[in-house]
């Protein structure tokens, strides 16, 4: 094999590769950080040192190289999209099922980096959020509107013991300067619609634009990060072209049909994890579809399964659910949009 | 359609390529090293290896035995013309001192029969009577000519050009002129032509003639402007004297392409060049277009015109070992010893060999167990380029990892594939061994371009993968045919001892009834006596009547 043409390279490596998607991670890290509080970092710090360990562990256990396969960053990357995707404050134990979940069930059991037919990330997530549903959606308020912020320390308590020194709880920090719960704008909305309010009603609560603003913000840093992927062409344009038009589109519609059922086109686009999802995980390359074509229509069905799940289904957000409904989906679709190969009609797939 | 006093302006026949085709890609060139040199030639080595390129099932013989003193041009193998093989001749006056087998730079480390010839004189003078006139010749004796000379297709694949000629599937209506090289640090045509562009065009107007075409195009990559100049003018001076004399001559179009690898495939040229795609499992004549390298073109005017057999080739010596990089005359069969010390480059220092380019090519590695004796190597028609490249080497040629990651499915494979393929999909099957599914999936329609390997950010060595695959399915499917045919022998021979088995069986029971009847005859006269007296008394009586 070593004689065997050929003999150049490109000097992109897997490693690589993964090392600047991490990257690309930071504004979005660090606005999460900015507008959520230390929670974050301790949490991406936790679910690398997860991550790792458990690859470490299961390499250990399939007599396979540790190092190298370390080295290749995909466990690394897995850890920080799941410690990007659950609550700052959630207690250490549960980040830490999600991420093992994640890394030795969704991943090494079906053979490691590139076996995995599901976004291992998303497996540890949608796990999380089906056993805890309380904890996983206990969101902090955005700065502004919070009564009182943790400091480091009281994260730290917060995060390893439950409850800070001087005796205050996750619960503490959640509530708004009126005494009030604060969610994510998405549950917040769907709560809302569910008790009869309108969308003016929702939007024009003064709770509501800060809070939306904090999630706007959050989502351009992650889209920032996208677009430096995509220039890179370290991702393609179809998934998150896609899979934005579609979800736009389609919350668009509903808007139209009832605008004061459904929230605006815009606000799906920017609110919840519609652009990290996008850019990030809809574009993990080993559960999505390859095709040309196929991530065309991998990434639009993504889109709408958001907004049908977000607008009835029982979840507020569905970035997980819908891709990982479509990583079930990606054989199929990646069978029927074969390019046509060159001296054919077809795929060629008939004639042989 | 030009008037007789207009001037021929170089725009009149210089296109941009209208077509694309899909994927491709950049990678540097290193062109420069060696295309800023003119052509020179390289002192003959004193022993030649000629392989016989006797493939099983060929039917082209030897003509010479030990001790046989051959000159210059001398066929030495011979080759049918109606068959896939060529002829070889002796590069130089010499003498046959061995008749053997010799690695020839094949990956596999193939050995194949072949003559050494020890060289005598520095003569290498032409051996055929040039053919005057080519333009009233018959097709059919330029083609013999050709095959006569030992032409192949020098772009690479060194498939016998007198059986392109020959395949007459549908008329040929135009002939692509391929120039592009588009392999990094290739520059043997590149420079060719800007050296010999009238050669150049000569052959190609009498290839056009032998297979009737009206037209001819020229690709060639936009990093050549000094050959494009070179051939825009002789092509200028060519329409100037047809147009004088009032002569026929086909359409002539430099269509100038993008530098993208790899447009100089065959049926990427066709595609770039038409727009039209060679349909599966066809040749490019059901299109009725004929692709022709430049140096093959080159190879039959010097056949044609001179009576030069192909015994040299014009070859890229490059790498970063190499002091004074550029392109020599090289003849078929020189060692690579040879080439190595006359280049002044010092053994120890070799890391890599490489035989044609560094995306398609095959390597000889330091690694390697028999590396002096392989530096015995011959050079090939095919071989069109060698690049020496040291361990230190500023240069990127790598060889693929032993171990390599795992695929991620990133699709920059099939981004790169110009042949539309799925190629990490066609990987997971050629891994898993599903032979059917790659089937399904076209694998015969990858042209081992490497551009996915290059891609690759695990460097997955995919066409090795492919061309195993390749060469496991072909065995597969020898060796189903092979036991279909057993079958139906055995099958034919069951229901032939079954017929031979009834026809005996019928002729014993016939004899048997012929022996019954005779047996039932003999029972009524058991000792004959009765009739021989009956016999003797009818004798008597026709005695007595003709007396009377």
């Amino acid at each position: 094999m070593k004689n065997s043409s050929p003999f150049i390279h490109d000097a992109r490596s897997t490693s690589h590769i993964m090392r600047l998607v991490i990257f690309a991670l930071l504004p979005g890290a660090l606005a999460e950080i900015y507008f959520l509080g230390w929670g974050v970092l301790i949490n991406i710090v936790l679910c690398s040192v997860y991550a790792l360990s458990a690859e470490a562990f299961v390499l250990k256990l399939r007599d396979r190289p540790v190092k190298p396969t370390l080295s290749d960053n995909s466990a690394l990357l897995t850890g920080i999209l799941i410690a990007l995707a659950i609550p700052p404050l959630l207690p250490w134990w549960m980040s830490l099922v999600g991420v093992w979940f994640a890394i030795i069930f969704a991943k090494q059991l079906y053979g490691g980096l590139g076996f995995n037919p599901f976004n291992p990330a998303m497996v540890g997530y949608v796990l999380l959020l089906i056993s805890f549903p309380i904890e996983m959606t206990a969101w902090l308020p955005a700065a502004e509107l919070a009564q009182q912020q943790p400091t480091l320390l009281q994260t730290i308590q917060l995060n390893f013991l439950g409850a800070t020194s001087n005796g205050l709880s996750l619960h503490d920090f959640r509530l708004l300067a009126d005494g009030y719960t604060m969610a994510t704008p998405l549950d917040e909305s769907k709560t809302a619609f569910s008790l009869g309010l309108m969308t003016t009603e929702i939007t024009q609560d003064p709770r509501f634009s800060p809070n939306l603003s904090s999630w706007l913000g959050l989502n351009i840093s992650f889209l920032i990060g996208g677009l430096y992927l995509l220039f890179n062409r370290i991702i393609h344009w179809q998934i998150p072209v896609s899979l934005l038009a579609s979800l736009f589109l389609c919350a668009s519609i509903f808007h139209t049909f009832d605008n004061e059922l459904f929230l605006p086109g815009w606000i799906h686009l920017f609110t919840g994890a519609t652009m990290v999802g996008a850019f990030f995980i809809a574009t993990d390359p080993v559960s999505a579809a390859t095709t040309p074509k196929g991530r065309l229509i991998y990434g639009a069905s993504i889109g709408f399964f958001i907004v049908i799940i977000r607008l009835f289904g029982g979840y507020p957000d569905a970035v997980a659910f819908s891709v990982l409904l479509l990583n079930i989906a990606t054989p199929t679709i990646d069978h029927y949009s074969k390019p046509k190969v060159y001296g054919t009609d077809d795929g060629g797939s008939k004639n042989a | 359609m030009l008037k007789k006093n207009d001037t021929i302006n170089f725009v009149d026949f210089i296109s941009h390529a209208k077509f694309d085709i899909p994927g491709g890609i950049h990678p540097r060139q290193y062109k420069s090293m060696s295309n800023q040199r003119a052509i020179t030639s390289l002192a003959p080595a004193k022993e030649f290896f000629l392989a016989e390129n006797a493939k099983p099932g060929n039917h082209g013989k030897r003509l010479v035995e030990i001790g046989d003193r051959v000159l210059a041009g001398q066929k030495i193998f011979e080759s049918f013309i109606d068959q896939i093989e060529n002829n070889t001749h002796s590069p130089y006056d010499g003498e046959v001192t061995e008749i053997t087998h010799r690695k020839l730079g094949h990956a596999s480390g193939l050995s194949m029969p072949g003559i050494c010839i020890s060289r005598i004189s520095q003569n290498h003078t032409a051996s055929l009577p040039p053919v005057k006139n080519w333009q009233q010749a018959d097709p059919t004796d330029l083609i013999k000519r050709i095959h006569e000379a030992g032409i192949v297709g020098l772009g690479g694949a060194a498939f016998p050009t007198h059986v392109k000629l020959n395949s007459s599937e549908k008329k040929i209506e135009t002939l692509i002129i391929n120039a592009m090289e588009c392999e990094p640090f290739i520059t043997c045509d590149d420079v060719l032509i800007r050296e010999r562009a009238s050669e150049i065009l000569q052959g190609s107007l009498i290839t056009a003639q032998i297979v009737g075409a009206s037209q001819i195009m020229i690709g060639i990559e936009d990093n050549k402007p000094e050959a494009t100049n070179a051939l825009a003018e002789q092509i200028s001076k060519h329409l100037q004297q047809t147009r004088e004399n009032n002569i026929s001559s086909p359409k002539i179009q430099i269509i100038v392409a993008e530098t993208k690898y790899p447009s100089g495939g065959e049926k990427q040229l066709i595609q770039l060049l038409t727009g039209q795609q060679v349909p599966q499992n066809k040749y490019p004549a059901a299109l009725g277009i004929l692709v022709q390298n430049i140096a093959t073109l080159f190879a039959i005017y010097d056949a044609v015109c001179n009576g030069q057999t192909l015994t040299h080739r014009l070859v890229t010596l490059t790498g970063n070992l190499v002091e004074k990089p550029g392109n020599y005359w090289i003849a078929f069969g020189t060692p690579l010893s040879h080439i190595i010390s006359k280049l002044g480059i010092p053994t120890n220092k070799i890391s890599k060999i490489i035989l044609g380019g560094p995306l398609m090519g095959t390597a000889i590695d330091k690694t390697s167990k028999e590396c002096f004796s392989e530096l015995n190597i011959p050079t090939q028609k095919s071989t069109n380029c060698i690049i020496f490249n040291s361990d230190k080497s500023d240069i990127m040629v790598s060889s693929p990892n032993d171990v390599h990651d795992a695929c991620i499915r990133c699709g920059e494979c099939e981004v790169v594939c110009p042949a539309s393929l799925v190629p990490q999909q066609l990987y997971w099957f050629a891994k898993s061994e599903q032979w059917e599914k790659l089937e399904q999936n076209n694998l015969r329609d990858c042209i081992e371009c490497g551009a996915c390997s290059y891609v690759c950010p695990s460097q997955i060595p995919l066409v090795s993968y492919y061309r195993f695959a390749k060469s496991e399915i072909k065995h597969l499917k020898t060796r189903k045919k092979k036991s279909e045919l057993a079958k139906q022998r055995f099958d034919n021979r069951e229901s032939r001892l079954a017929r031979i088995k009834t026809e005996r069986e019928k002729k014993r029971k016939k004899t048997a009834e012929a022996r019954m009847l005779t047996a039932a005859n003999k029972n009524k006269d058991p000792d004959g006596k009765k009739s021989a007296i009956q016999a003797a008394l009818q004798r008597v009586k026709d005695k007595k009547e003709e007396q009377s």
